[in-house]
Formats: C-alpha cells, structure tokens, sequence
C-alpha cells in the first residue's frame, strides 16, 4: 500500500492543473448567467464540440492540437451566437423554465447531431510531448500547457473586463441591465457578444481538455462536464469569473485527491465515487452557502 | 379550478378505451396498425408525462434529473425480485419487496434533494436536479451497487420465479397494465391536486412564487409535496418498466433521454393541464413507433428542435393554447 | 393591533428605515406618505414578512411576528396590494382571487367552491366580475389594480396594506376607488394602512391619521388636514424654498 504522503503531491499538482482547464470551461456558464441571468443547461455539450474539433483536426490533418484551439474558439463564438438568437432572444422576459428548456434543447441537439454525424462510440487520439519533472513527479507537457494555456485565457479574459469599453459595458449590464441602458449601453448586443464570447471559451476549453485526456471523447461526455461545471460554478459564485477558476482549481483538487483515497479504502470504482463527491459537493454548498464564496 | 365531471369522465374514458384496446389486442392480435408494443408506449408516455406534469407543469420548476426516479424505481424493483429468488421466496414477495424499495428509494431522493434544493430559486434547483442524475449513476457504478456496471440481471430471476410463460406475461401484458395503473394513479392525482387548494398553491408558485408567498402559501411545503409526489410516480413507472428489461446497466437506466423526453411530453401537451400529457402521450409515443422503422436513432433529433420551438412559439402546449385561444374551452378543460 | 418598534433596515450601505415606530389600530385608516425613496414600501415589505428589520420588532395582535416567515403573517389576517399588480398571467381572474381566499385568514378552514363563491363576491365588489373568465395576463393596469384589491379582500384581512393603488389613476376613479376602500373597511372592520406618494387626493378623503416618512425616518404624524398644512411637506416633496 502507497505511502499516501508520497503521492498525495501528484494527485494535487494533478489537481491544480486539470482544474484550471475546469476553471476555464466554467467561466463560460457563469459569465452567461452573471449577464443574462440564464443558466445555460447544456453547457457541456459546447465542451464536446470543443473536444471532437480537436480529435477531427489532429486525426485528419495532423494540425498540432494546440492550435485547434483557435478554431474551437471560432466554432464556439459562432454556435454562441446561434445559441442567441435561436434559443435566448426572444426568451429574455419570460419565466426561468423557458430558457432553461430552450438551452437544454439546444445542448441535446447539438449532442444528437454529434451522434448521428459521428457517431456513439468513444474517440481518442494519442499526442505526447515529453514529460517536466518536478521534484521527481513526472508530469506530461501535454497536461502541463493546456492548464498554462487556460490560466492565460482566464487573464485574457480579466483584461478585457476590466481594462476595455466592453468589458464596462459588461459589468455595468451585470450590475444593472435598465441602468446601463439608460446610459447608452446597448444592452442586447452585450448580451449577444457575451453568450458568443461565453461559447467560445467553453468550447476552447474543450479542446484542452481533448488534450489533456486525449480519450473518452463521445457524444454523451458533456453531461459528466455539466456535473462539474455546475458545482464549481455555484461554489466560486454564479456570475463571478474570477470564482469560477478559483472554484474550478479546488474541485480539480478534490476530485484527483479523493481518487487514492477512494482506492485506498477498497472501493470498486474511485473514479466513479469521485464523480458521486462531485455531486454531493453542490447539496452540500446549496445547503450551507448557496452565493458561493464570491458570489452575493 | 373545479375540473368539470365531463372533463373528468372524458378523459377517464380514454383511458378505458386505451387499456381495453391494449387487452383486446393481447387476445385477438394486432388490429391494423395499432399493435401490442404500440399502445405500450402510448401507456409509457402518457404516464410519463401525466407523472411529471404534477411537477414541472404545476410548479414551473424543471427537475432536470427526473429520470433518477424512473432509475431507482427499475432498481428498486429488480432488486427486490433478485432478493427474492436468492432467499427462495416466492415471487409475489419479490414483487411487493421490490415495490416497497422503489416507493422508500424514491421518497428519499425526493426528500433530500427536494428539502436542499426547493428552498432555492429555480435556477439553482435546475443545477442541483441535473447533478443528482449523474451524481447517482457515480454512485451505482462507484459502489459497485445493484451490480453496478456490470449489470443487474432481471430476466433470469424472474424466469425462474415465475416460469417461462408466467414471464412471457409479466414481460408483456401485465407490466403494460402495470403502467397504466401508473398513469390512472397519475391522472388521479393531477385531478385531486386540481380541485383542491394544492393545485392552487402550486399554479400560484408557478406564475410568481413572490406573490404567493405573501400570499399566504408556504411554498416549500408544496413544492416538496408535488416534488415527491412526482418522484414516486415515476419510480412506480420505472417499476413497472422493470420487467421488460433482460438486464439492467447504469448509463440505460439513469438515461437523461427519459428526462428530455418529459419535459417534451409535459410542455408540448401544456404544463399543468390535465388532457396535456394524454394528447402529448399520444402524439408523442405515435410519432415515435412510426418513425422508429423510418429513422432510427434519429428520434431526439428530431424532437429537440420541436421542443426548442414549443417552448420560443407556443410555450403553453397544445391544451393549453386551446385555453388562451378558445375562451369558452376555459370552463371546461383544465 | 400593529405595533411597528423601532425598525432599522438597511440594504449595505443604504438605510431605507431609520428608527421607525408606529402604530395602527383595529379599523383604522392610516395613510403612509412621502417622496420616491422615503422608504415606505420598505416599510410594508417589513410588515408583511418579505424582509427581516435590522433592529426593531413588529408586533401584530400583540404576537411578535418578526421571525414569522411571510406566509404565515397572511394566515394571521395580513393581506398586501401590490402597487405593480402582481397578477398569477397564466390563470383566470376568478381563479387568482380564489388563491386570496384559499390562503388568507381562512386558511386551513376553506375548501376551493368557497373559495370561488367569494372571489365572485369581491368581484363583484370591485366590478370585474364580468371578466372572471378571463386570463389575468389580457387586463388593463387600472383592472389588474382592482384585481389585487379583490384578492387581498378575499382573504378576509384584519390589516390590509394598500401600495400605491390609485397611482396612476384618472381623479374620478381615484375618488371611486378610494370609496369603495373606506366602504368594505368599515363594513368589515379591516385596518388599512395606504401608500401615498404624491396623490393627496387619497389622503384627504379617505385617512384618519397620516404618518409621513422621508428618507427613512417617520417626521410627521396627525390628521390629514393638520399634516397637509405643515410646511415641511412642501420642503421634503419640493426642495428646501428659495427665500426672495
């Protein structure tokens, strides 16, 4: 039986690393709901897009999977803003559960397409780039650079809130949507350009996550996204980037260190259980803190 | 809302009519197109639909892990007839055994969830509902529960327990009625909540929870009430569902396609009508057989855009626009 | 029989009530008025249980109610109109003010047909009877506003709180209405309490006692006449006057 003070720091750097692609495919979900107040259900769906995107540029034209990310992002602005004005415009000021259907709808649409298209079973691919080794861990560069990459999407993404007449106008929305439209905002192409962006970055992340795992890839994954995106979402705060990542890097945590653990106390299937810990989290959060840690 | 009787005795007949047709065929043979499995799934959808109506069409809250229910009802059953046949019992203890176990699983799910998440806006039920589906499938497959992933397996239990034909029966035309027990107790339901001050309470939490709430109406109690009351039914469903299946795996049985599918059936028919899910039940199921043949697999996508496009056109359904357009309808369908 | 004592509530740095004492008692007419932000709906909010005061306690009936949950405080015999009508769209007229009823002070001892026979009654009361059947959603505003005078007389309050429900009206219905109020209050004894904000009109013809809040502090108090005349009406509606 493993010393678990030996290997607890893998799992944990592990942790970290996945989670700040967590962080990235979450922010996203929280943006949309921080803006327009919907939640967007089948917000994993866009993560699958992203992740076949990957698997169909790398496997057919060998294009180095970190550059797919552009195209992600590409195909993910444009399905945003088709999610927009199929699914969101006209539903702005009507009861929760519509746009709550109308997301879900189009998530299973997309997830249906994806089926039919190319089918149910699971795709993967195989790409290394060597391994970093930190202190005798060993930890493989393709898992290392997606979670860099996806801490500098998250910067990005911070810049242009804080530093651009944009992102004002983004805020100013989120604090109050008659109030920045009495001051000149207009407030639906802030709503256009935040689903389109929110896309965006949840399909990129997708695509580092096709990178990070390279397996598992099915038209289904989504909804196993869905689960964390969610949890983390509600722990960092809805509608708070900065929670999002934040949140993201601690279930990222949790969800790899409860793995030995789970092991280690004999259980048939820690992966499983790792995911059930997921789910309990949200009860859990709903139950003591419903805002989150930075939201209000 | 006092329901009018027509209304009631109407759509009661159609029920009648639906099982008597289901039993005249199971005798005679099919009858031009109407076969045995088609007026199965009639059954299915219409309680489906009816079961998760008193839910999301009543309260306006979607519980996007319905199927959960559905799940822990096919285990609960299945379960309790495999504990059954290993202790050497008869079957019939299997069976109730196992109705005790869906009717106890389900009212557990219901109340933790439900007494957590109701006490939310709608928003964060949505999030907290649609973990608990694939949260619970974890679980099963974590734990290595009711076997986990590698299967229950119902059929060879149940062959044994009843014999060959008595399976054949259970299989068909028994777990058939059972369904439509599930929709008659359904339909019962609905019409008791909506005659009485319950169904006024949760229409009230439905259109501005606010203002019921200052009204006078405790709305978690009741969004609790019709949340389990929901749940139950479609554990019940999953039950009866039960013994049609050889073997049972987590990703089948905690399926989010059951979970589209009524929220399909309740918002095309109309949230919250009574003949909602019946029309939609039948529409839907209809469809589905005939174009099974036709396009197979390619079932949900062609009902996802529909649904996308009831809930931006017509989010009131069918029944229910009837009511908005047609005012006399008011008084009499519900 | 309502006691407000000494409420405080604030929203972060804001504080909408500041120290704020009243009383109504059984039957009485009260009209609550100040400018936009005196923190009168505040003060409903407070007394209808939607938000918990900082400091202070509320008393109904000599019943402590402020850690009772809203919808507790409706079976006790407390019923609000909403000043932007909260109708229940997707159902009947008929329909809405039976929720009234089902829910209100009858609470626990009232079954839906009886219910309904007295949400056609209050219909009738306010003249929509004729509209019961149809979906709350298609009313105009000065209707919706009769609807949520009806719902909340449904429900047989001992205290009705009245937003801000002439706002907005021609004067001839103002008078109208404000009748019809001071009518079915003293027929059935209900103590009201009004939310005036600039519509005096209301105040004149219908209070016995007016109370004055600006900015979150109660600053008069008396008879509509004595209130009226007093110059600091002038002063918190108009701004302070430029002496020539």
């Amino acid at each position: 039986m493993a010393d678990i003070t030996s290997i607890l720091p893998y799992y944990i750097i592990s942790g970290l690393l996945v989670g700040s692609i967590y962080g990235l495919a979450t922010i996203g979900l929280t943006l949309i709901f921080g803006v327009l107040r919907v939640v967007n259900v089948g917000h994993g769906a866009y993560i699958m897009i992203g992740m076949y995107v990957t698997f169909w540029l790398f496997t057919l034209y060998s294009l180095n999977p970190f550059i797919t990310l552009i195209p992600a992002f590409l195909v993910g602005l444009a399905l945003g803003m088709l999610l927009f004005y199929v699914a969101l415009k006209r539903l702005l000021r009507a009861p929760e559960l519509s746009t709550l259907i109308s997301t879900f709808g189009f998530g299973v649409i997309l997830e249906e397409l994806a089926k039919v298209l190319w089918g149910a079973d699971y795709r993967g691919f195989v790409y290394s780039l060597g391994s970093l080794y930190l202190q005798g861990i060993p930890l493989p560069l393709v898992r290392v650079w997606p979670a860099v990459i996806a801490l500098g999407l998250v910067i990005a993404l911070y810049v242009l809130l804080y530093r651009t007449r944009l992102g004002v106008a983004v805020r100013a929305v989120t604090q109050d949507p008659e109030g920045a439209m009495v001051c000149g905002v207009d407030v639906e192409r802030v709503y256009f350009l935040t689903v389109a962006l929110g896309i965006g970055l949840t399909t990129a992340s997708g695509a580092l996550l096709a990178i990070y795992f390279q397996q598992g890839i099915y038209p289904y994954i989504g909804h196993l996204y869905t689960l964390r995106a969610f949890v983390i979402a509600v722990l960092g705060g809805l509608g708070s980037p900065i929670g999002a990542f934040i949140g993201g890097l601690i279930v990222g945590v949790i969800e790899q260190a409860s793995v030995p653990l789970f092991t280690m106390l004999g259980a048939p299937n820690p992966f499983g259980l790792s995911v059930f810990l997921t789910f309990t989290l949200i009860l859990v959060i709903l139950l003591l803190r419903p805002q989150g840690l930075l939201g209000r | 809302m006092t329901l009018s009787r027509t209304h009631i005795l109407a759509l009661l007949t159609l029920y009648a009519i639906l099982l008597g047709l289901r039993i005249l065929v199971e005798v005679v043979g099919p009858l031009g197109p109407i076969t045995g499995q088609l007026l199965t799934l009639l059954a299915f959808y219409i309680a489906l639909g009816q079961a998760f109506n008193i839910f999301l069409g009543m309260t306006g809250y979607v519980d996007f892990g319905y199927v959960a229910f559905m799940a822990l009802g096919m285990y609960g059953m299945a379960s309790g007839v495999v504990r059954a046949y290993e202790a050497g019992l008869t079957g019939y203890y299997g069976i109730v055994f196992g109705l005790i176990q869906t009717i106890t699983l389900t009212s557990l799910l219901a109340l933790m969830v439900g007494g957590i998440a109701l006490r939310l806006r709608g928003a964060y039920f949505a999030i907290a509902t649609i973990s608990v589906n694939e949260g619970l499938r974890y679980l099963v497959e974590g734990l290595d529960i009711w076997e986990g992933s590698r299967g229950l397996i119902v059929s060879g239990p149940l062959i044994r327990l009843f014999g060959s034909e008595g399976f054949s029966l259970l299989a068909t035309i028994i777990s058939d009625i059972m369904v439509f027990s599930v929709a008659l107790l359904a339909l019962v339901i609905s019409i008791v909540f909506l005659n009485t001050r319950i169904g006024y309470a949760l229409k009230a939490i439905r259109e501005d929870e606010d203002a019921a709430r200052v009204m006078g109406v405790n709305t978690t109690m009741y969004k609790v009430l019709a949340f389990t009351t929901s749940g139950i039914l479609g554990g019940l469903l999953g039950a009866a569902w039960s013994f049609k299946v050889a073997s049972i795996y987590p990703p089948d049985a905690f399926n989010i396609l059951y979970t589209i599918e009524a929220i399909i059936l309740v918002m095309l028919g109309g949230a919250g009508t009574l003949a909602g899910p019946i029309v939609s039940g039948t529409l839907y199921g209809s469809l589905k057989y005939f174009l099974a043949g036709i396009l197979p697999g390619f079932q949900l996508l062609v009902f996802a855009p529909i649904l996308v496009a009831v809930i931006v056109v017509a989010p009131e359904g069918i029944v229910g626009a009837l009511r908005v357009y047609i005012p006399a309808t008011r008084r009499f369908i519900a | 029989m309502l006691e407000v004592l000494n409420v405080t509530k604030r929203f972060g740095g804001l504080v909408a009530l500041k120290n704020v004492s009243l009383k109504i008692e059984r039957g009485e007419r009260v009209a609550i008025v100040g400018p936009n932000g005196s923190g009168k709906t505040t003060l409903f909010n407070v007394i209808n249980g939607i938000y918990k005061p900082d400091e202070g306690r509320v008393l109904f009936e000599g019943v402590d109610i402020t850690d009772l949950p809203a919808y507790r405080r409706a079976h006790l015999g407390i019923a609000r109109a909403f000043q932007i009508p909260r109708p229940f769209p997707n159902i009947t007229v008929r329909e809405s003010v039976a929720v009234g009823a089902l829910f209100g002070s009858y609470y626990g001892r009232i079954g839906v047909r009886e219910a309904l026979e007295i949400a056609d009654e209050k219909l009738k009361l306010v003249n929509l009877y004729d509209k019961r059947f149809e979906l709350t959603g298609r009313l105009t505003v000065p209707e919706l506003k009769l609807l949520e005078l009806a719902r909340a007389l449904a429900s047989k309050p001992k205290l009705l709180l009245l937003d801000e429900i002439v706002a907005g009206m021609p004067p001839a219905m103002v008078d109208h209405l404000m009748l019809l109020v001071r009518r079915v209050a003293d027929e059935e004894g209900i103590a009201i309490a009004t939310l005036v904000e600039h519509v005096m009109r209301a105040v004149v013809r219908f209070a016995d006692r007016v109370i004055v809040l600006h900015l979150g502090s109660k600053i008069l108090e008396g008879s509509p006449e004595e209130v009226l005349r007093n110059p600091l009406m002038e002063e918190i509606y108009l701004g302070r006057r430029w002496s020539p």
